[in-house]
C-alpha cells in the first residue's frame, strides 16, 4: 500500500514538472542548476524572475502617477514613457526638530551676553547672560542672526571680539566660509566680513596679542592660522599638518597666551598625506586656485594609511607649523575622553576644560598634564543637565563655566570649580524640557532597516 | 559620514569611515558604543577617502567608489585586505562619488562628476573590472542631472534608479536650491534622458536633498535634506 502511494506521488510530481517545462517560463538547465545547488553557508541568489527588456516601457499605465498635479515636460518624441513628476508632492512624514540645538558658546562680558550657535535651524543666537529659564519655558533671545544671506549653517565654533563685540562664527562641513558680524547684526543680513576657509573647519581661537586667528580642520587633520583681520581669499600664515603632529580629526582649540601654547582636542581618526605635495585650494568650484599654507586634502591622501586612534588633547607651541610634533599629549583610558570636542583654558588656575561629547561630561585637566592621566575633576550626572556637550567657554570675568549641550536644547552655566553631579547656576533653553531632542545634525545618507522598520540616519 | 547601507539578509549595516580610511560593519541592532563586527582598513585596501558605499547582500560584496575607481571587497572581509575587483581606467569614464548595485539584473550603477562632462550615471555589469566601458550612460542637459547630491538607490523589480539631485552649481545654490529634487530613471535608460519622475522638487519642499533610500513594503521614498536638517518620507506607490 505504502509502495503504491509512493508511485502515485512520484507520477504526480513528474506530471507537474513536465507541465512547468512545457507551459511555464522555466528552462531545464535552471531546474538542474537549482536541484544541484549546495548550501554555501552564505546568502545566495537562488532564483529571480527577470523582467523582459523594455518591460517598463510597456507599462505606461504604471508610469502615470495618480497623484501628480502637473506634467513637468512634454513626452519625449521617441515613444519613451511620458515624463511625469510629483515635485509638488508633500511628504507623509518629516522628522525635524522644531527647536534650536546649541553647539558652540561664547560670552561677551562687556555686554553681559551669551552667544550660542544653533546647528539645527541655523542661527547665531544672543541671550542675556543672567537669564535663567524654568524647565517648562523657552528662553527668548535678544537677537538672532540667520538666513541664507548670513551664510550661517552648521556653526561649530564661535568667538566674541572683546573690544567691539564682533561675532566670529565657524561653518563646519557645508559652507567653507568663516563669517564675522558686528554686535548689532540681526536677522538675515550679510556678514560684515567673510573668510574663505579650508573644508571642514570646526574650532576657533583668537590670539588678540598677536592678532591671529586659529582654526582646526577636521577633514585634513590640520590647524591653520590666519591674520585676525583676514578676509575673502586671504591665505593662512601658518599651517600645522602631518604625521608627526598627531592631529587626528581635530575639533576644539584653546590658547594659553602666557605660555604661548595651543591645545587641540582630537577625536582620533586620521590618514596620512603625501609630504611635500602642493595643495589646491579655494572654493569647491575653483579648485585650481593655490594658496600658501593650505592643508593637503584627500587628493593628496596616502591610500590605506588611515588609523583610528584613541581621542586626545595635543599641545603645541603657539607658532608650531609644518609637521611639528606636540610637546605633550593627554591620551588614554584614564582620561575618560570620548569625542572630546570643545576646549577652554583658564590661565589663572592653569586648567583645561574639555566638553566630552559622548561621555556627557566636562573633564577638567591640569593644563600641564601629559600622558594617560585622570581628570582632576569631572562634571557629570543628571543634575548637571549635561548632554552631548559640544561647546564650552570659561568666563574668567564672572568665574563661570558655560556649556552648550547639543543633546538637550540647553546651555548651562556653572561655577568654574563645579564638580560631580552639580546643578547649573542658570539654564538657557531653546525648548521646554519635555520636548524630545532629535540630535540631527547635517543628515546625509539614510538607510531603511526593514527588519526593525527603523530609519538609520548618520549625522 | 556620508553613506550607510543596511543588509537585510544578514541584518547588518555598513558605513564608510572617511578620515580613518575604513569600512565598518555593525550588527543590525547595534546600539550605543558597540564595536563593529568587522573593519576593513590598511595599506592593501587602496581606500583613499571612502565616503560612500553600497552593499550587495546577495553576492556578498561591498562596493566603494573612489573617484576614478570602484573597489569591490568581499562582504565578510576584515582587516588589511586588497579589493577582489577594481574597476578603473580611461574607458570606464568614471567619476565615482556614489553607487548602487542591482543584484537581480547584475548591474552596477555609478554616479559622479567628471570635469567637462558633468554629472552622470554610468551603468556597468555588476562584475565588470579593469578598464571596462559602461553599458549605458545617463546624463546631459535634458537629464537634469546637474549635481548628484548623495547616496542613491535602485529598485530592481521596476528597474528604477532613484537619485538625489542638488541643482546647478552656483553660489546662490550652495546652501539651498529650488532646483533640487529626487529623480527616477530606469536602468534601461541611456543618453540624455530626463527623469521619469521627480519627487519633492524642483520648486518643491526639498531645499538641499542629500541621501535616498527605499521602503518597498510601504511604497515609500525616504530622503534626507541638509538645509531642512530633516528626514522626509514620501509615499510614492506609483514607483513600486
Amino acid at each position: 500500500m505504502r509502495w503504491t502511494y509512493r508511485v502515485m506521488f512520484l507520477t504526480l510530481m513528474a506530471v507537474i514538472a513536465g507541465w512547468i517545462l512545457v507551459a511555464g517560463n522555466v528552462k531545464l538547465p535552471e531546474l538542474v542548476t537549482a536541484a544541484l545547488r549546495q548550501p554555501t553557508g552564505s546568502a545566495d541568489l537562488v532564483y529571480y524572475d527577470p523582467l523582459p527588456a523594455g518591460a517598463m516601457d510597456d507599462e505606461k499605465c504604471e508610469w502615470v502617477p495618480a497623484s501628480a498635479g502637473t506634467v513637468l515636460a512634454a513626452a519625449p518624441q521617441d515613444g519613451a514613457p511620458a515624463l511625469a513628476e510629483a515635485s509638488g508632492k508633500k511628504p507623509v512624514r518629516m522628522i525635524r526638530d522644531r527647536y534650536p540645538s546649541y553647539s558652540a558658546v561664547a560670552v561677551d562680558p562687556s555686554n553681559n551676553e551669551v552667544v550660542l550657535t544653533d546647528e539645527n535651524l541655523f542661527n547665531v543666537l544672543v541671550y542675556n547672560r543672567l537669564v535663567n529659564t524654568s524647565a517648562a519655558a523657552r528662553t527668548e533671545p535678544k537677537r538672532a542672526i540667520g538666513g541664507l544671506k548670513t551664510k550661517i549653517e552648521f556653526q561649530s565654533g564661535v568667538y566674541i571680539d572683546p573690544k567691539n563685540g564682533d561675532i566670529y562664527a565657524v561653518n563646519n562641513d557645508t559652507v567653507d566660509t568663516l563669517v564675522v558680524f558686528s554686535r548689532q547684526a540681526k536677522g538675515d543680513v550679510r556678514p560684515d566680513r567673510e573668510l574663505q576657509t579650508p573644508h571642514g573647519t570646526f574650532g576657533i581661537a583668537v590670539d588678540e596679542e598677536h592678532q591671529e586667528l586659529l582654526l582646526t580642520v577636521q577633514h585634513d587633520s590640520a590647524v591653520v592660522t590666519f591674520e585676525k583681520t583676514a578676509e575673502s581669499e586671504d591665505a593662512p600664515i601658518r599651517l600645522l599638518q602631518g604625521e608627526h603632529t598627531l592631529l587626528a580629526d581635530p575639533h576644539g582649540i584653546a590658547l594659553d597666551t602666557k605660555n604661548d601654547l595651543i591645545f587641540v582636542t582630537n577625536h582620533g581618526s586620521v590618514h596620512q598625506v603625501r609630504p611635500g605635495a602642493v595643495a589646491a585650494s579655494g572654493r569647491r568650484r575653483d579648485r585650481n586656485l593655490q594658496k600658501s599654507n593650505w592643508p593637503l586634502g584627500f587628493s593628496n591622501a596616502i591610500p590605506g594609511s588611515g588609523k583610528i586612534l584613541p581621542p586626545s588633547v595635543t599641545v603645541y607651541p603657539r607658532t608650531a607649523s609644518g609637521d611639528a610634533a606636540p610637546v605633550r599629549v593627554i591620551q588614554g583610558p584614564n582620561t575618560q575622553m570620548n569625542w572630546p570636542t570643545g576646549i577652554a583654558f583658564d590661565p589663572r588656575s592653569n586648567e583645561l576644560f574639555v566638553a566630552n561629547d559622548m561621555g556627557d561630561s566636562i573633564l577638567v585637566f591640569n593644563a600641564s598634564a601629559n600622558g594617560d592621566v585622570a581628570p582632576i575633576r569631572v562634571l557629570k550626572g543628571p543634575k548637571t543637565l549635561i548632554k552631548n556637550p559640544t561647546g564650552i567657554y570659561v568666563d574668567t570675568n564672572n568665574d563661570e563655566l558655560w556649556v552648550a549641550n547639543f543633546g538637550n536644547h540647553t546651555a548651562t552655566a556653572y561655577k568654574l570649580s563645579a564638580a560631580g553631579d552639580t546643578a547649573p547656576l542658570r539654564v538657557i533653553r531653546s525648548a521646554p524640557a519635555d520636548q524630545p531632542t532629535l540630535s540631527i545634525g547635517n543628515p546625509h545618507p539614510v538607510a531603511y532597516d526593514s527588519k526593525r522598520e527603523q530609519l538609520l540616519v548618520p549625522n | 559620514m556620508h553613506s550607510i547601507a543596511y543588509d537585510e539578509i544578514h541584518d547588518e549595516f555598513v558605513v564608510p569611515q572617511q578620515f580613518g580610511q575604513a569600512i565598518l560593519t555593525f550588527r543590525g541592532g547595534a546600539d550605543g558604543e558597540e564595536v563593529p563586527v568587522r573593519v576593513i582598513q590598511g595599506s592593501l585596501t587602496q581606500l583613499r577617502n571612502p565616503d560612500r558605499l553600497a552593499i550587495d547582500p546577495v553576492h556578498n560584496e561591498i562596493f566603494v567608489p573612489q573617484g576614478n575607481a570602484v573597489l569591490v571587497f568581499p562582504r565578510e572581509a576584515k582587516g588589511n585586505v586588497a579589493p577582489i575587483r577594481v574597476l578603473k581606467g580611461p574607458d570606464t569614464q568614471l567619476g565615482a562619488s556614489a553607487l548602487a548595485v542591482d543584484p537581480v539584473h547584475d548591474l552596477l550603477i555609478v554616479g559622479g562628476n567628471v570635469r567637462g562632462r558633468g554629472s552622470r550615471l554610468l551603468i556597468f555589469n555588476r562584475t565588470d573590472e579593469g578598464n571596462m566601458k559602461p553599458k549605458a550612460i545617463i546624463g546631459g542637459p535634458n537629464s537634469g542631472l546637474t549635481q548628484i547630491s548623495g547616496p542613491f538607490a535602485v529598485y530592481p523589480p521596476k528597474n528604477a534608479i532613484v537619485v538625489s539631485v542638488r541643482g546647478s552649481s552656483s553660489e546662490s545654490n550652495e546652501m539651498s536650491s529650488d532646483e533640487c529634487f529626487v529623480g527616477v530613471w530606469s536602468t534601461q535608460d541611456n543618453g540624455d534622458v530626463p527623469p521619469r519622475w521627480t519627487i519633492g522638487g524642483p520648486k518643491g519642499i526639498l531645499r538641499m536633498v542629500r541621501g535616498v533610500d527605499l521602503d518597498p513594503k510601504n511604497k515609500s521614498v525616504i530622503v534626507t535634506d541638509k538645509r531642512l536638517n530633516a528626514v522626509l518620507t514620501f509615499y510614492f506607490p506609483e514607483m513600486f
